[in-house]
């Protein structure tokens, strides 16, 4: 038999190396990157306080309106903002990874004789690490507005499902594309598209009270099932029937997106 | 089992390997064996196939066709394996600036298994031994080239890989730093007996550094064994010799029974020593002898170029190129 016709699964079978520790060294690296370059702090801590303010200002009068589900503006968008951010750290994942391939770093970490699984684990778990941060400041924020806890502890725990998510699948998509493009530049693409799930959900108005083909679209959207779970403590107290659908959505992501990374991930990896 | 099987042979095998890219054929049946202890120079231009051969020796590749083996383990099937016997310094120094030379160091430690401790000892006998002590803890960022090299060396090290891998190692660095490194290599070659798989596209390099050289070109090897052998077999040493215009028939027939006739420009007169080099001594007699003037003089011994001339119909170095081979001049 030729080395060609070999199955990919044997690859890994003599790995030498224990996953873990790579993993966390692929993380520490990620954390230390990002200490010391300054303007990468800067979406993390300045994004969900933009988010925070220019939402709540610009769209404090549609609490107003009829069958508006509450009548506190932070509550609705300060998980819009807390998700919104943790798309940003899935699409750091994807610049730190396309800069990677650029150097070649990325092949020093495939020279390791770890299983090479725990390289792109390492940056999804990374994307849900960094996506804390926001999650953190956000909800501080928005504590210090005035922002309300209807549905208790609940509340904060379903957001925070619903943020890890959102940067674990926003990881997996990133990591996909950039696999393809193998560029920094699969960043922009990665961006765009990130902007356009989060925009075209509910994350500003609700179902109900959108016009023309938004409200279909945002229905069709995952996004606004991970958002209605990520929510239900803040509009009232969480109800199963708000969160199933959020958590169908997610495990469907995982399954869906996690093909395509791991397709991508194919091409670059024998 | 391809484990037990390749015990037997070099530390690295390759036959019939193949690696295409759509309609491309990069590597086109490479057929090599490097023995142990061995510093082995694959040699070729640009776009030869040298780094696809290594990316798929290191594991980073799949051949779509042949087998290679590396430290007795099956690139494909015992990946995993091959990783952890071999050191990697590819080409372009795949190095994070963000990072300190010290904590690149702890990383590479850890991705090969090597707790924290031991991890720090052997990082610290590393910067001293390529000498980056001092630097260990700035910024790779602000590195020279001739010491990101150095680092990337010694990360391939780290844990002492009993083969070597290094894609074009010098490209880029100042002559000082060149030699630097090949002194590192020599000494890593002779001290602790690694076997070293070097490339690079510096005919000079792998004449100071290979005990055995293969050349490709196209995918192909078109030559292979030691430095000294293939040269010898290109041929003759050749003695330049500018003379008056009008005078080279009278040279040529002078210095007819010392060597043979080979084409080159008007005013200049070249031969092939049959004698060898020890022979230049008695064309000049022969030209004194006959009343010509000599006005330059230039004995070529072949080089790696020359073989890489005769085997290709090109010229791998310098701006000759195209140069047509059958003038016999190495320009070096």
């Amino acid at each position: 038999m030729t080395s060609a016709a070999a199955g990919t699964a044997r690859s890994d079978r003599w790995a030498q190396v224990p996953p873990w520790p790579l993993i966390r060294q692929v993380i520490h690296r990620s954390a230390t990157s990002l200490r010391r370059i300054p303007a990468g702090i800067v979406p993390v801590v300045v994004m969900p306080v933009f988010f925070t303010v220019a939402f709540s200002g610009t769209f404090s009068g549609l609490t107003e309106l009829p069958g508006y589900p509450t009548d506190n503006i932070l509550n609705w968008m300060i998980p819009y903002a807390c998700l919104q951010s943790a798309s940003f750290a899935a699409l750091a994942s994807a610049f730190s990874l396309g800069r990677d391939l650029e150097s070649g770093f990325y092949d020093r970490l495939l020279l390791a004789p770890a299983p090479r699984w725990t390289v792109p684990t390492a940056s999804v778990l990374w994307a849900m690490i960094r996506a804390l941060l926001p999650l953190t400041i956000t909800l501080a924020l928005g504590v210090i507005g005035g922002m309300t806890f209807p549905g208790g502890f609940a509340a904060v725990w379903w957001l925070a499902v619903g943020a890890f998510a959102v940067a674990a699948l926003g990881s997996l998509w990133g990591l996909g594309v950039t696999y393809r493009i193998q560029r920094q530049s699969a960043g922009g693409l990665v961006q765009i598209s990130l902007f356009v799930i989060m925009f075209l959900s509910v994350g500003t108005v609700p179902i109900d009270l959108q016009e023309g083909w938004l409200p279909y679209v945002a229905r069709w959207n995952p996004v606004t099932y991970i958002l209605d779970m990520a929510r239900c403590g803040f509009v009232g107290t969480c109800e199963w029937s708000a969160i199933w659908p959020g958590l169908v959505a997610i495990a469907g992501g995982a399954v869906l997106l996690g093909w395509w990374a791991e397709r991508g991930w194919r091409r670059l990896v024998p | 089992m391809s484990v037990e099987m390749n015990q037997q042979r070099g530390p690295i095998v390759a036959e019939g390997l193949v690696r295409e890219f759509g309609e491309i054929r990069a590597v086109d049946g490479v057929d090599l064996e490097v023995a142990g202890g061995e510093v082995f120079g694959f040699l070729g231009p640009n776009g030869a196939g040298k780094s696809t051969t290594v990316r798929i020796l290191t594991t980073l590749l799949r051949p779509t066709g042949g087998r290679a083996s590396v430290a007795g383990f099956d690139v494909v099937d015992d990946a995993a394996l091959v990783r952890a016997s071999i050191g990697v310094a590819l080409q372009d120094a795949s190095i994070d600036p963000l990072m300190t030379g010290r904590e690149l160091l702890h990383l590479q430690a850890t991705l090969y298994g090597i707790g924290r401790r031991a991890g720090r000892e052997r990082s610290n006998e590393l910067l001293e031994r390529v000498g980056l002590t001092e630097a260990a803890d700035r910024l790779v960022g602000g590195y020279s080239g001739g010491m990101r090299r150095r680092l990337d060396l010694a990360l391939a090290l780290m844990h002492e890989p009993s083969v070597l891998f290094l894609d074009e190692p010098t490209t880029g660095l100042d002559p000082m730093s060149r030699v630097n490194l090949w002194d590192e290599v020599r000494r890593l070659n002779s001290e602790l007996g690694t076997t070293v798989f070097l490339t690079t596209q510096y005919l000079e390099e792998a004449d100071e550094l290979a005990h055995r050289v293969a050349i490709i070109d196209a995918g192909r090897i078109v030559r292979e064994g030691a430095p000294a052998t293939l040269k010898a077999q290109v041929g003759l040493p050749t003695l330049l010799v500018d003379v008056d215009p009008g005078a080279e028939d009278r040279a040529r027939s002078a210095m007819a029974t010392i060597g043979e006739p080979r084409p080159t420009r008007a005013g200049r007169v070249a031969i092939g020593l049959f004698e060898g080099a020890s022979s230049a001594a008695d064309a000049v007699r022969a030209l004194d002898a006959a009343g010509i003037a000599i006005h330059y003089m230039e004995l070529n011994t072949p080089t790696l170029d020359d073989v890489f001339a005769e085997a290709t119909g090109r010229r791998l170095e310098g701006a000759d190129a195209s140069a047509d081979v059958t003038t016999g001049e190495s320009g070096s």
